[in-house]
């Protein structure tokens, strides 16, 4: 709870100016500027307290945690009470809290009472009952009776801000935490004080809900229950509930989190409090997308594909893991076995894979990127990403001169990311720079400026960006698309001594590295090349030799099966719609002459495998995960699921059915084992060497497609939660005016958008964006862009005006592969 | 008694041929004098004739001045500076500024230009209160008149200093002329107080250093300047140096504008506006709007300066002298005024917000005769719980007129156990109406 | 060495008692063949209360849960919605569950309901052959529906707005007009 200045306890402390004064009778040093609420909770003395935060601009609104100042340091006292939360220290100063001062303690007994005249008394209905600070402090430093027998405020309630955020002005004790966040912190000040007196209240503006991506955050400061969330409503009480932190899984951002679940069901997420990676905030994302995990396509049971009727049959995990070591044993003993695990595995998982395929199935034939990737980009992560260990950090971000961000959108692609930089703005002046076709909102909201480029010039444009010696560059996944772009950066870094950090989309993408599961890399940032490395490891696992011939990426493993050259997928937690090309993946899925598909729910490609092992959700294992900082976000099992076993005992199983063994059973054992082994301490990877590339040439009739995720948008981990769902933006697709003129196209006008896969159907936005290129979601309300387009970041897309009416129907594509996601109540 | 006679000075034109127009005003003789004098000789002759602030809280004006940092390696310094006129007058019986801006706009716009240059600020606010359209619109015209002369804007008067006024319209609301919640409300925000520190005199109105006072402060510079501080000075009492406007109201015969040095007694001020009205008799008064401690008839003697009424356990405040005789009832008028600062209270912090609700509510029951045993001790606990309590001094001041009327009319609030007030104390009781109507004729056109 | 007191006459002295019952009257009751009515607050079997037009009084607040030394109550809230309403006012409980396997018949639970929802009825009889079928669930424990009274959901039949629901007056006319039952549904 308690933030000094210094958060580096011992070591910065010394080295500030410390004051001195008396707090109920002990003396108690802290840095200059502490306010005296805080360096009374040094002395273990709580003052109760409403509007403070200690993230938040003091405000003394709520007066609640007034204090009696006999000396404010200058020989005089206040004569009044005073509110510790605005009054900073002074040498010499003399505090009395209600612990030593009658008069401290009857003026916040006065303020107490005045906050429950309006209060309602709905605590056996209200989501807050039971955790709630009102009650809690009533109880520690309130009358026992009220004297207050007269008409209370009443309003309408709940009023839903939006379809996520339910506001109850009854129990709104008006400490304005919600509006200064949504203000300060996040950017979004949708909500805002209106009315005044009594009637003052939270309001949104008219017709306009409270669009941010951290709303939840305000429900969780709300000191009362008058900020609750649809989803949570009536669920639980604080007393049913267990409390785990872990760690959250949707972006690289490594977010603390603390799970509340109840009887096994997961029923809601809360921020944890990490001063070095996430504070105390995480976005609605983090919050709320956590009913994925049990829909009703989720696996339940091993499936093998009955030899003689071609159907996927239950069978028991032994016979699963023999059926599984059979098939991959015998394509690795001819044509060889392909390892695609995708992004979103533990470190842990991602080392068993990148084991096993070593050693079981003894192939470098295994690539995390389950996405557009290139080359050049697997050079870049062996030569400056992998064991690099704690690299630039999110306290360096608030500290550096200027960050510089390329082929990413930090509000949408990680969160924590972007709420560090806005502090940064606001705290320490950092300037921001994007290297983007267009200024997003978060842009603006870190103060930010522009290096406009068209996708694919960002290697030209990063020139322009003024890297220089405490400026931190990052690096996006979508470079993956931009050729050069990486060696770029990496020869601009080391010319201008600007630092450089490379920030995935997804939670398992850096643990992934670390753990080796690319063709080039093995665990522990061991180069494939290296022989020594090579030799260093097969001594670590006390095999004989491992396989040197450098393996084929995601892409080519999956042309290779689609070609027959590669007899075996192993499959992991793949989405096919991530793929750079979804159809051709398929196709590489059923060409492949035996499929082993690890997963959580039922996919397209479970649909396709020939057996399918269900494994654990997050939640339900322990293991951790490798933020893009490369700080290791360790977490333990959520909650026990019977049916589910984590990626590691699985590959486990497979192996010993073949014959081998993997060394480790367990999540912890396989992370004692990758810790063992160690980081490559031999020579790096050399760097990538590529010719910066330019942007694709257009005709009239075409423009360089801009996009990337959402943070809320149609992935399938965010499956389940109507409400948090229906707070997704809609889609938009931004062309800058003079492209807009070029196709006759008015704002809000359907404009189509096609490739020869497909076309999508979105409604053009005017916006100050680069002249020939658009930008739209990759993957919101039910246009998934590679899906239907197979169009990624800096594709040439053609653009129509119209919509023809025969062709109408067949616009938006396939139906998107999620199910209705109805809230299952089980 | 006759030796205190009337000063008018700021209200001495009010009676001429419209008084409002430059014609009539003059031709800023004061700021032509000022403009030759160094911005610090200015300062010095207005702290040497110890005006203080007319607002309420009577902070020396000179002073205030000189908080502004004019070194540029001060906090603040390398900013430019403003000066915010208070000019939302909205006090109940407070009616000094707004009949001044009516009758003598320009005595202000000149004060404005002179203290512009004290301060160093090319840029000045006047801050009025919303309802009185009237005035803003007089006070728009003074400061178009004063532009076409060149009185303001560029170059005045050759003396190359740069002087702008905005006259600036509030929304209505009592608590922007509490001067941070004004600095906010100019801002263009909600009009809530805020945190000090900052001081506005180094991080005021959009972050820079301002000064803000109350019109009559500003009002009073131009004759200061003009006739000097010890002219100024030689009014008034020890401490509390010149003339200064006094405003009756309430149940007195003629009712109006005083211009009186301070210091002067409510004996002297009624006899000059003809006692109290026929049948009349003291029962309490305000000596500067609602926000001021009540004073009984023992007071009448009391000097009417900042130590003077001090002395007798309430301000000076805006001098609005409101004046009841023996028909009103105490608990009614507190509750009238307890009802405005609930309407009032900005709502930001809770003992202002909840406690005048409750304050209100607490008085209703009294005033319909239905207290209940032990009310007027919680009527001061509630005080004593709001009092130096709130953010802003709106609390503090809901909670003067309580306080002071269970002091002084103690009975009255216990006889709200079982009457009601308009039992004790009936409407037609009132002098206001309980006079023939030739009576009122008479007292229409004294 | 015992005395003569001790090894002749205590013996016997013990049976005084003995002898002395065999002249009164018996209390052994033949249950279950005759049975006695219990005392007027006998903590028996619960029962979840309905308001007068049968909405549920229960809300949903697992105070009753949190009260319970037993741990015997399961309790999950949800919403009233305007289509489907259970109880008055903005929650009420989706699930209500007693394990009566593990329930003390204390008590604790009915003093820390704060609607009067739950209350205990004098039912003593609660032995059966299953775990499951001891597990109450809230169909098992609502009150029946007294005449007047309507399965919910339904909307407020009480009284327009909560504050007239409550306040008992439109109810009180219902009453006098005869269109629902007489005081608050079944409670004991």
């Amino acid at each position: 709870m308690t933030v000094t200045k210094g958060n580096e306890p011992g070591t910065e402390l010394a080295d500030q100016n410390l004051v001195t004064l008396t707090v109920d009778d002990v003396e108690v040093s802290v840095p200059e500027g502490t306010l005296v609420i805080r360096a009374a909770e040094l002395i273990g003395v709580e003052i109760p307290r409403f509007c403070d935060h200690p993230l938040l601009a003091p405000v003394g609104a709520c007066r609640q945690c007034l204090v009696d100042v006999p000396d404010a340091g200058n020989g005089r006292g206040f004569p009044k009470p005073q509110a510790s939360c605005t009054l900073p220290v002074s040498p010499g100063m003399v505090v009395k809290t209600q612990v030593t001062s009658p008069v401290a303690d009857k003026a916040q007994h006065g303020i107490m009472e005045f906050l429950l005249v309006n209060h309602p008394l709905d605590c056996p209905m209200c989501d807050k009952g039971g955790e709630c600070p009102l009650q809690n402090q009533a109880m520690s430093h309130g009358q026992g009776e009220t004297r207050f027998t007269e008409k209370k405020r009443t309003y309408p309630k709940p009023l839903a801000i939006s379809s996520q955020i339910l506001l109850d002005r009854e129990r709104c004790i008006l400490c304005a935490r919600c509006t200064r966040f949504s203000e300060q912190i996040a950017g979004d000040p949708f909500i805002a004080m209106a009315e005044r007196g009594a009637l003052q209240q939270v309001a949104i503006y008219e017709n306009e809900p409270f669009s941010s991506y951290f709303s939840g955050n305000t429900i969780q400061i709300c000191p009362v229950g008058a900020l609750t969330s649809s989803s949570y409503r009536f669920r639980s009480r604080p007393f049913d509930l267990v409390s785990t932190p872990a760690v959250a899984e949707h972006d690289a951002c490594g977010a603390a989190i603390r799970v509340d679940h109840r009887r096994g069901k997961v029923v809601r997420r809360l921020s944890g409090d990490d001063p070095e990676v996430n504070e105390e905030w995480i976005s609605d994302k983090d919050r709320f997308a956590f009913t994925y995990a049990r829909q009703a396509d989720r696996l339940t049971r091993p499936l093998v594909r009955d030899p003689e009727t071609g159907a996927l049959e239950p069978a028991s995990w032994p016979a699963a893991f023999l059926a599984a070591a059979r098939g991959l044993a015998a394509a690795a003993a001819t044509s060889g076995v392909g390892v695609v695990t995708g992004g979103r595995l533990t470190t842990e998982d991602a080392y068993a894979y990148a084991k096993l395929a070593r050693t079981v199935l003894g192939t470098n034939d295994i690539d995390f990127r389950a996405r557009p990737q290139s080359a050049e980009e697997a050079e870049f992560l062996a030569h400056a990403v992998a064991g690099s260990g704690l690299g630039v950090t999110y306290r360096d971000l608030e500290e550096a001169t200027k960050v510089v961000l390329v082929g990413l959108e930090p509000e949408d692609e990680a969160a924590t990311i972007f709420l560090r930089l806005r502090k940064a703005w606001r705290t320490n002046g950092t300037q921001v720079v994007a290297v983007a076709s267009h200024a997003t909102r978060a842009l603006e909201k870190v103060g930010g400026q522009l290096v406009r480029t068209i996708p694919g010039d960002e290697a030209k444009a990063l020139g322009e960006a003024g890297l220089a010696p405490g400026t931190i560059v990052l690096l996006g996944e979508r470079l993956a698309r931009v050729e050069g772009a990486f060696t770029t950066a990496l020869a601009a870094a080391s010319r201008s001594g600007a630092r450089l950090a490379w920030v995935p989309r997804r939670a398992g993408d850096r643990g992934a590295v670390e753990a080796g599961c690319l063709p080039n890399l093995l665990p522990g940032g061991r180069p494939v090349a290296d022989a020594e490395a090579r030799a260093d490891l097969a001594a670590a696992w006390g095999v004989a030799s491992l396989p040197g011939e450098p393996g084929r990426s995601t892409d080519d493993i999956l042309a290779a099966a689609l070609a027959g050259e590669i007899g075996a997928l192993l499959v992991a937690g793949v989405e096919v719609d991530d793929l750079a090309d979804p159809q051709a993946a398929l196709d590489a899925v059923d060409a492949a002459g035996f499929v082993v598909s690890l997963e959580v729910r039922a996919s397209a490609v479970t649909e396709r495998a020939d057996v399918v092992l269900p494994v654990a959700a997050v939640a339900e294992k322990a293991g951790s995960f490798v933020n893009w900082e490369g700080r290791r976000r360790p977490f333990e099992a959520v909650i026990p699921v019977p049916h589910a076993l984590p990626d590691t005992r699985v590959l486990a199983g497979i192996a010993e059915a073949a014959g081998h063994d993997l060394g480790f059973r367990t999540p912890e054992a396989a992370a004692a084992e990758l810790a063992e082994v160690g980081v490559w301490d031999g020579a790096r990877a050399p760097k990538p060497e590529v010719v910066p590339g330019r942007a694709p040439r257009t005709d009239p009739s075409e423009v360089v497609l801009d996009t990337w995720r959402r943070l809320i948008d149609d992935g399938r981990g965010q499956d389940g939660d109507r409400h948090y769902q229906a707070t997704a933006r809609p889609s938009v697709a931004l062309l800058s005016s003079a492209t807009a003129r070029a196709f006759g196209v008015r704002e809000g006008e359907e404009i189509v958008l096609r490739t020869d896969r497909g076309a999508v159907a979105v409604p053009a936005g005017i916006a100050d964006i680069a002249d020939g290129v658009v930008w739209t979601p990759a993957n919101s309300n039910g246009l998934s862009l590679l899906g239907i387009l197979g169009a990624a970041y800096g594709a040439v897309v053609t653009v129509e005006r119209s919509v023809p009416a025969d062709e109408a129907d067949a616009l938006s594509g396939p139906p998107h592969p999620h199910v209705p996601t109805e809230e299952d109540e089980q | 008694m006759s030796a205190a006679p009337l000063t008018p000075v700021l209200s001495r034109g009010w009676d001429h041929e419209r008084s409002w127009t430059l014609d009539a005003y003059g031709d800023y003789a004061a700021l032509r004098s000022a403009l030759r004098q160094d911005p610090d000789e200015v300062i010095a002759t207005v702290k040497d004739s110890g005006l203080r602030g007319r607002g309420g809280a009577g902070f020396p004006t000179g002073m205030k001045w000189g908080f502004i940092p004019q070194d540029p390696t001060q906090p603040g310094g390398d900013k430019p500076h403003y000066l915010v006129v208070n000019a939302d007058e909205s006090e109940p019986g407070t009616c000094k500024d707004i009949p001044l801006m009516m009758a003598n706009p320009h005595v202000l716009v000149e004060g404005v230009a002179i203290t512009c240059h004290a301060i160093r600020a090319k840029k000045a606010f006047i801050y009025v209160r919303g309802e009185v359209l009237h005035v803003i619109r007089r006070l728009q015209a003074a400061v178009e008149e004063a532009y076409a002369a060149g009185f303001l804007g560029a170059d005045v008067f050759g003396s190359g200093i740069d002087v702008d006024v905005v006259v600036h319209a509030g929304a209505g609301a009592y608590i922007c002329g509490e001067e941070t919640a004004l600095l906010d409300s100019l801002e263009g925000r909600r009009g809530q107080p805020r945190l000090r520190p900052p001081f506005p005199a180094v991080a005021g109105l959009y972050a820079a250093p301002t000064v803000i006072n109350n019109v009559e402060s500003i009002a009073s510079v131009p004759c200061i300047v003009e006739r000097g501080a010890d002219w100024f000075a030689s009014m008034g009492t020890e401490k509390s140096k010149g003339m200064t406007i006094y405003s009756l109201s309430g149940h007195v015969k003629q009712p109006g504008q005083y211009e009186a040095p301070l210091g002067i007694t409510l004996r002297e001020l009624l006899d000059m506006s003809g006692g109290m009205r026929d049948g009349s008799e003291l029962k309490f008064w305000t000596p500067g709007g609602s926000s001021t401690p009540l004073l009984t008839a023992e007071h009448l003697d009391v000097p009417l300066d900042y130590e003077g009424v001090a002395g007798a356990g309430s301000m000076l405040g805006t001098k609005a002298l409101q004046l009841f005789d023996q028909t009103t009832s105490v608990v009614r008028c507190v509750l009238r005024w307890t009802e405005f600062y609930k309407h009032e209270s900005c709502g930001k912090c809770t003992p202002c917000r909840e406690g005048t609700w409750w304050l209100v509510q607490t008085l209703e029951r009294l005033e319909a005769g239905k207290g209940q045993e032990g009310d007027i001790e919680l009527l001061l606990d509630q005080c004593d719980n709001i009092l130096g309590r709130a953010f802003c001094a709106l609390g503090d001041g809901a909670t003067s007129p309580i306080t002071s009327a269970i002091e002084h009319f103690r009975d009255e609030f216990e006889a709200g156990m079982h009457t009601p007030a308009w039992d004790l104390f009936p409407y037609e009781g009132s002098t206001a109406w309980a006079k023939p109507a030739t009576d009122a004729a008479k007292g229409a056109t004294a | 060495m015992a005395t003569l007191k001790e090894q002749l006459w205590d013996p016997i002295a013990g049976f005084g008692v003995t002898f002395r019952t065999m002249f009164k009257k018996p209390v052994t009751v033949q249950y279950p063949f005759e049975k006695r009515p219990t005392a007027p607050r006998f903590h028996g079997r619960h029962q979840l209360n309905r308001w007068p037009d049968g909405l549920e009084k229960c809300i949903g607040c697992e105070l009753c849960a949190w009260a319970c030394p037993a741990d015997a109550i399961f309790v999950e809230g949800a919403s009233n919605t305007e289509d489907e309403r259970f109880s008055p006012g903005e929650r009420y409980g989706r699930v209500y569950q007693i394990n009566y396997l593990r329930c003390i018949l204390c008590g604790l639970c009915i003093e820390a309901c704060p609607t009067r929802a739950l209350t205990m009825t004098n039912e003593y009889e609660l032995a059966d052959t299953s775990r499951e079928s001891l597990i109450f669930e809230k169909s098992d424990l609502l009150a029946p529906l007294l005449p007047g009274m309507e399965q919910p959901p339904h909307p407020l039949r009480l009284g327009d707005d909560e504050r007239d629901y409550y306040s008992g007056q439109a109810a009180a006319r219902a009453v006098a007009e005869g269109s629902v039952a007489a005081g608050p549904g079944g409670e004991q």
